[in-house]
């Protein structure tokens, strides 16, 4: 289970409204015991993918890094990531579950007509093949 | 003795600690170390072949080892590796 608390929550909707109709990423800060993860700071990063990113997302391996630094420096756990599919609904398509990491809970909000409708979280297996919706409560 | 940085989810497989120091002279012998030490970590950083998953980069210090010496990257007691994914993903399959 995962739960996002309300400062963060807001930030990751704000960021997901001021990107569309693009899609937007940013990476999960908190706390993580056992199954149970709290979500208290979310940081915006920049969608690095090379083309038209209404449909598509890429994060730069060395903004994960710094924000893992700054995780540690916060005394926070790196445990999750966001991005938005605008004007879709909030599933983990087949290029979402190729390009993922097990390592880490994954948010998706859906964004339609520029406003937040609704939003899942997925938890990737390590082989890539599937990914399991976790709790999510925000 | 390099240092490791652990991400949060792997920490179940190193006793909690989020952050390992091992031996090794280079990169490589370093990762070897770190998944003999704590062999549940295999499977999530390397695959059957024993290559790195295509999802995990490799950095030393802030640097990528794809474009120091790979493997082979000599790795120093002052120096620090980081386990980082690569990300992507959208809503068009």
């Amino acid at each position: 289970m995962i739960r996002i608390e309300p400062e963060p929550w807001a930030a990751m909707v704000a960021h997901a409204r001021a990107s569309y109709p693009n899609e937007c990423c940013g990476a999960m800060l908190g706390a993580a015991e056992g199954d149970t993860k709290t979500v208290r700071q979310a940081i915006a990063l920049e969608n690095a993918f090379e083309g038209a990113q209404a449909a598509r997302y890429e994060l730069r391996p060395e903004d994960l890094l710094a924000a893992d630094k700054a995780a540690r420096e916060r005394h926070m756990n790196l445990i999750g990531i966001y991005h938005s599919h605008p004007d879709c609904d909030a599933y983990f398509s087949a290029t979402d579950l190729r390009n993922s990491c097990p390592w880490y809970s994954f948010v998706v909000l859906s964004i339609q007509k520029g406003e937040f409708h609704h939003a899942n979280c997925f938890l990737p297996n390590v082989d890539q093949t599937e990914a399991p919706k976790e709790e999510l409560i925000y | 003795m390099a240092k490791i940085l652990i991400p949060t989810p792997l920490r179940q497989f190193t006793a909690k600690r989020d952050s390992v120091n091992v031996p090794g002279a280079t990169v490589g012998e370093v990762l070897a170390a770190l998944t003999t030490e704590f062999p549940d970590l295999r499977k999530q950083i390397f695959n059957d072949e024993g290559k790195l998953r295509s999802f995990v980069n490799v950095y030393l210090n802030d640097e990528d080892i794809r474009y120091l010496g790979k493997d082979a990257t000599p790795a120093a007691d002052s120096d620090t590796v980081s386990l980082v994914p690569s990300i992507a993903g959208g809503a068009a399959n």
